[in-house]
C-alpha cells in the first residue's frame, strides 16, 4: 500500500457541535436514537448551550423550533444534531436560531443557542444526539465516546 | 404509479421521530416512494430529505409510490400517515 492509499483511507471527521461529554448512542433513552432509526451516531451531554457546525457544509434542515438542525457536509455526510429529547414539544421556547436553511457554514460556526437551564427546568433531557442520517452510504461510522469534548473535537469518523 | 393525498394533522409536522419511522417503513418496499409538500419533493427513504421538506400541521402532501410493490407500499404509507401524522 502506497502513501496515497493510506491517505485515502482517512475517513470524514465530524466534530462535536457542543461542549460536554460524548457518550454512546445506546445511552440515549429515546429509542428513535438508541435503536439507530435515524442512523448511526453518538450523543453529547452538553454543558453549554452554544451549538456549532460539526463540519464544513450546508445547513439543509433548520427546524423552525430550533431544537434540531441538519446539515450536509462538504463530503456528503448528512448530520443531524438534535438538542435534547422530545424538545420539538417546546415549540421554540429556549432555543435561539442563529443560522438559516441553505446557509453555507464552516466547522465551528454558531448554529443555535439553547438555554439549557430553561430546557432542563421544563423537564427535558438535554442529551444531544449527533446522527449520520445517511449511515447506509458508508461502510463504517465510528464514534469516539467516553470523553469530555470541546466544540470541534472529533466525535465521529465516517468511512466509505 | 399509486398515490394518495393527505393533510398533516400532527401539530409538530414531520419531525425527527416520525421521519425516522417513515423511512424505516418505506425502506421495506422496493418501490420508489416520494412525499411532495407542494414546495419540495422528498424521497421517503431519506431522513434528511423528509425532515427538510417542511411538512407542518395543515400541509397538504401528495405521496406517490412507483415500482413492483407500489400497491402494498402506498397502502402501508397511507396507514402510517393516518395513524401518526
Amino acid at each position: 500500500m502506497g502513501l496515497f492509499d493510506a491517505f485515502k483511507k482517512k475517513g470524514i471527521e465530524i466534530g462535536s457541535p457542543v461542549k460536554g461529554k460524548c457518550v454512546s448512542i445506546k445511552e440515549v433513552s429515546d429509542p428513535t436514537f438508541s435503536e439507530e432509526i435515524l442512523g448511526k451516531g453518538v450523543a453529547v451531554i452538553p454543558s453549554d448551550g452554544k451549538i456549532y457546525a460539526p463540519a464544513d457544509g450546508v445547513v439543509t434542515t433548520m427546524f423552525p423550533t430550533g431544537h434540531a438542525v441538519g446539515m450536509t457536509t462538504a463530503d456528503g455526510a448528512e448530520i443531524l444534531v438534535h438538542v435534547g429529547l422530545d424538545t420539538v414539544a417546546l415549540k421554540g421556547e429556549g432555543f435561539h436560531i442563529i443560522c438559516e436553511e441553505e446557509q453555507k457554514v464552516k466547522k465551528g460556526d454558531l448554529l443555535i443557542e439553547a438555554d439549557l437551564e430553561k430546557i432542563k427546568e421544563a423537564g427535558y433531557d438535554l442529551i444531544t444526539p449527533v446522527i449520520v442520517c445517511n449511515s447506509g452510504d458508508y461502510a463504517e461510522v465510528n464514534g469516539t465516546v467516553g470523553q469530555d469534548v470541546e466544540p470541534g473535537d472529533k466525535i465521529l469518523e465516517i468511512k466509505k | 404509479m399509486q398515490e394518495f393525498k393527505y393533510t398533516i394533522k400532527d401539530e409538530l409536522g414531520i419531525h425527527a421521530r416520525p421521519a425516522g419511522l417513515l423511512v424505516k417503513l418505506a425502506s421495506t418496499y422496493k418501490s420508489s416512494i416520494t412525499v411532495d409538500t407542494g414546495t419540495k419533493t422528498a424521497d421517503a427513504k431519506k431522513i434528511m430529505a423528509l425532515m427538510g421538506a417542511g411538512a407542518k400541521q395543515g400541509t397538504k402532501i401528495t405521496c406517490k409510490a412507483e415500482g413492483p410493490d407500489e400497491a402494498e407500499a402506498i397502502a402501508a404509507v397511507q396507514k402510517f400517515f393516518e395513524e401518526n401524522l
